[in-house]
C-alpha cells in the first residue's frame, strides 16, 4: 500500500512538472504580445530587452485607434464574420438536415463532396478566386469576402451539424411525423432544440474562422479602409521599418473577441452540453 | 400505403430543395474556379490578359525549377515535422489532463488558447520573439548564455525553415490535445482500475488500453492536420516571407510568390495544381477514416 501512495505521489509531480513548463511555453509569447503593446518605443528597440522590466504607456492603443481607425478594420471583421456565420449556418442546417434525414437521389455524392470541399486547400483556389471576384465587381472590397468566406464556412458547419444530427434517435422524430408533422415542422421543434448546444459550438467556431483568415482578406483588399483587422495589422509596416507597439497592440485587440468565444465553447464541450447526444 | 409513397416523393423534393443553397455554394462559387484554375495551369495567363494553351510547358519548367523542388522538399519536411510533434505533444498533455488533479480545469483552458488566436497574431508575435536585434528570445538566450552570439533565427538559411515549424507548432499541439482528451474522457475509469490490479504498469495501460480506443480519432485528427500544414501559407509568409532567397519556401508562398510578385498565374497554377494527386491521395483517406469512426 505504502509504495503505491508513492507512485502515486511521483505520477503527480511528474505530471505537475510537465504541465508548468507547458503552461510557460504557451502563454510566454502572449505575455510577450501583451507586454510589448504596453512598453514605451525607447524600451522596445533596445538590445537586449529585459522580461520584466516595463515603462509603462497606453500611448499604442491610442495610436491604434486615433491614427489607424483600427476601429475600422475592426468593425469590416465583425460584420464579415456575423453575416458569414449566420449564412452558413442557416444554410447548413437545412443541408444537414436534409443529408441525415431524407433519402434523395445524389445524397451520398453531396455527402462526400462537402467533405472534399471542406478540405479543398486556398492555395489552390485564392488566385481564380481573385479573377472571379474581380469581374464580379468586388474586387479590392470587403464584400469580396462574403462571397469567398461561406466556400470554407459552409462545408465546416455541414461537417460538424451532421455528426450532431446523427447522433439524435430517429424514434423522437418519428413520433412527431406520424402525428402530422412536416418535416420542416420536426426539424424546427425537434432537432434543432436538441442540437442546439452542437449549433452554438459550431457557430463560434465558424466565426472564429472568419474572423482569423488571412490570405483570401490580403488579396482582395488594398486600401486601408476596406482591409480585415487581420490584414491591417501585418500591413503596419513601411519597407523594412515595422511599427511592432501598434502591431503588438493591434494583435492583442484582435485576439481577445475569439480567445473569449473559445473559452466559452470549450467549457460547454467539456461539460458535455454539446456532444450533440440525447441522454 | 399511398401515404408514405407521397412521403418519400415529398422527402426526395423537399431533399433536393434544401440542398440548392449548398450545391450552389460548392459547385458554382468553388467549383468552376477550382476548374478554371487547373486549365489555366496548362496557360501563359498573367494579370489582366487573356490565357493561352500552351500544353505541358509549365510543368515541364517546374522540373527543371530549383526553387520548386526546395519549395516541396521543405514543404514535406515542414509537414511531417510539424505534425510530427503536434501529435506526442498534443498525446502527452491530453493523457496528463485526463487525470484528476487540482488546477486541471486552468492548466486545461491556458494551453487551449493559441489554438484560438488568428494565425496572423501569433505569427507576428512570434516574428517579434525571433527578431535578431531586439527580439526577446536572443535576449534570454545571451543572458543565460546559452548562446555567445545572437541566433539568427529568421535570416540563417540553415534554421529559418526550423524556425516557421517552431511556431505552426505551438498554435497547432492544442488541436490534437482536445480532439485526443474529447475521446479519452469517455473511457471507462473501471477498466484502468482492474489492469491496476492486474498489475499493468502506466505503459502497458496506455498500449493496450488507451491507444487502441484514442486510434481512430488519432487517424482523423493527424489526417486533417497533415492537410492544413500542408497547404499552410500564413504561418510562413508571416515568419520568414518564404526567404531568406527562398530558404524557407513552401508550395503554398511559393505560389502566392510566382502569382503575384512574379505576375505569372499559369505557372503560379502549375506549382499549386502539381500538389492535388497528393492531397487527392490524403483526402481519401481521411473520408476512408471519417466513415469508419461514425
Amino acid at each position: 500500500m505504502h509504495s503505491r501512495k508513492k507512485t502515486k505521489a511521483i505520477k503527480m509531480t511528474t505530471t505537475y512538472v510537465i504541465l508548468i513548463i507547458s503552461l510557460l511555453w504557451t502563454i510566454f509569447p502572449l505575455y510577450w504580445m501583451v507586454k510589448s503593446s504596453f512598453t514605451i518605443d525607447k524600451e522596445m528597440y533596445v538590445a537586449r530587452p529585459k522580461l520584466f522590466d516595463i515603462a509603462f504607456t497606453a500611448e499604442h492603443y491610442v495610436d491604434l485607434i486615433v491614427n489607424a481607425k483600427f476601429m475600422v478594420n475592426l468593425g469590416n471583421s465583425l460584420m464579415i464574420a456575423a453575416i458569414t456565420t449566420i449564412f452558413g449556418l442557416t444554410v447548413s442546417v437545412f443541408a444537414s438536415y436534409a443529408m441525415t434525414r431524407l433519402k434523395y437521389p445524389g445524397r451520398k455524392f453531396f455527402s462526400s463532396t462537402v467533405i472534399i470541399s471542406y478540405l479543398l486547400p486556398t492555395a489552390v483556389l485564392f488566385i481564380p478566386m481573385y479573377i472571379f471576384v474581380s469581374k464580379l465587381g468586388l474586387g479590392g472590397t470587403k464584400w469580396a469576402m462574403l462571397v469567398i468566406y461561406p466556400t470554407f464556412v459552409v462545408p465546416y458547419c455541414c461537417y460538424m451539424l451532421r455528426s450532431y444530427f446523427t447522433a439524435i434517435p430517429y424514434a423522437l422524430e418519428e413520433a412527431a411525423l406520424i402525428d402530422g408533422c412536416t418535416r420542416l415542422q420536426s426539424l424546427r421543434h425537434i432537432i434543432v432544440p436538441i442540437a442546439l448546444p452542437g449549433i452554438a459550438v459550431t457557430a463560434t467556431f465558424a466565426f472564429t474562422m472568419s474572423w482569423n483568415e488571412y490570405l483570401y482578406a490580403m488579396i482582395m483588399t488594398t486600401s486601408m479602409k476596406e482591409m480585415t483587422a487581420t490584414v491591417a495589422i501585418s500591413s503596419w509596416k513601411y519597407g523594412d521599418i515595422i511599427n511592432w507597439g501598434r502591431i503588438m497592440a493591434g494583435c492583442v485587440v484582435a485576439s481577445l473577441p475569439v480567445t473569449i468565444i473559445y473559452i466559452v465553447a470549450q467549457s460547454m464541450l467539456v461539460s458535455g452540453k454539446a456532444d450533440g447526444s440525447v441522454k | 400505403m399511398k401515404r408514405i409513397e407521397s412521403q418519400t416523393v415529398k422527402d426526395k423534393r423537399l431533399g433536393l430543395v434544401l440542398m440548392i443553397p449548398i450545391v450552389l455554394v460548392i459547385f458554382i462559387i468553388m467549383g468552376i474556379p477550382l476548374v478554371r484554375a487547373i486549365y489555366w495551369s496548362f496557360t501563359d495567363k498573367v494579370v489582366g490578359s487573356d490565357a493561352h494553351f500552351i500544353g505541358l510547358k509549365n510543368y515541364m519548367g517546374l522540373f527543371q525549377d530549383k526553387v520548386y523542388w526546395k519549395s516541396l522538399k521543405n514543404t514535406v519536411i515542414y509537414t511531417g515535422g510539424c505534425i510530427l510533434a503536434k501529435l506526442l505533444l498534443g498525446l502527452l498533455w491530453a493523457v496528463l489532463l485526463n487525470q484528476d488533479f487540482k488546477g486541471k480545469g486552468f492548466f486545461r483552458t491556458a494551453l487551449l488558447i493559441p489554438w484560438a488566436l488568428p494565425g496572423m497574431v501569433v505569427a507576428m508575435t512570434w516574428r517579434w520573439m525571433y527578431d535578431s536585434t531586439y527580439g526577446i528570445i536572443n535576449s534570454l538566450l545571451l543572458s543565460s548564455g546559452l548562446v555567445e552570439m545572437p541566433v539568427a533565427w529568421l535570416s540563417n538559411p540553415k534554421i529559418v525553415l526550423y524556425s516557421a515549424m517552431i511556431v505552426n507548432i505551438w498554435r497547432g499541439v492544442p488541436f490534437f490535445m482536445f480532439s485526443i482528451l474529447g475521446v479519452l474522457q469517455t473511457l471507462d475509469k473501471q477498466v484502468y482500475e482492474a489492469a491496476t490490479v492486474d498489475g499493468a504498469g502506466i505503459f502497458k495501460q496506455f498500449w493496450y488500453i488507451t491507444l487502441p480506443s484514442i486510434s481512430p480519432v488519432l487517424k482523423v485528427t493527424t489526417l486533417l492536420s497533415t492537410i492544413w500544414t500542408f497547404n499552410d501559407f500564413e504561418n510562413v509568409w508571416l515568419v520568414t516571407g518564404g526567404g531568406p532567397l527562398y530558404a524557407s519556401s513552401v508550395i503554398a508562398t511559393y505560389t502566392y510568390d510566382k502569382a503575384f510578385i512574379q505576375n505569372s498565374l499559369g505557372q503560379a497554377l502549375s506549382v499549386a495544381t502539381s500538389v492535388i494527386p497528393i492531397l487527392i491521395v490524403m483526402m481519401l483517406i481521411f473520408s476512408y477514416f471519417n466513415k469508419k469512426e461514425q
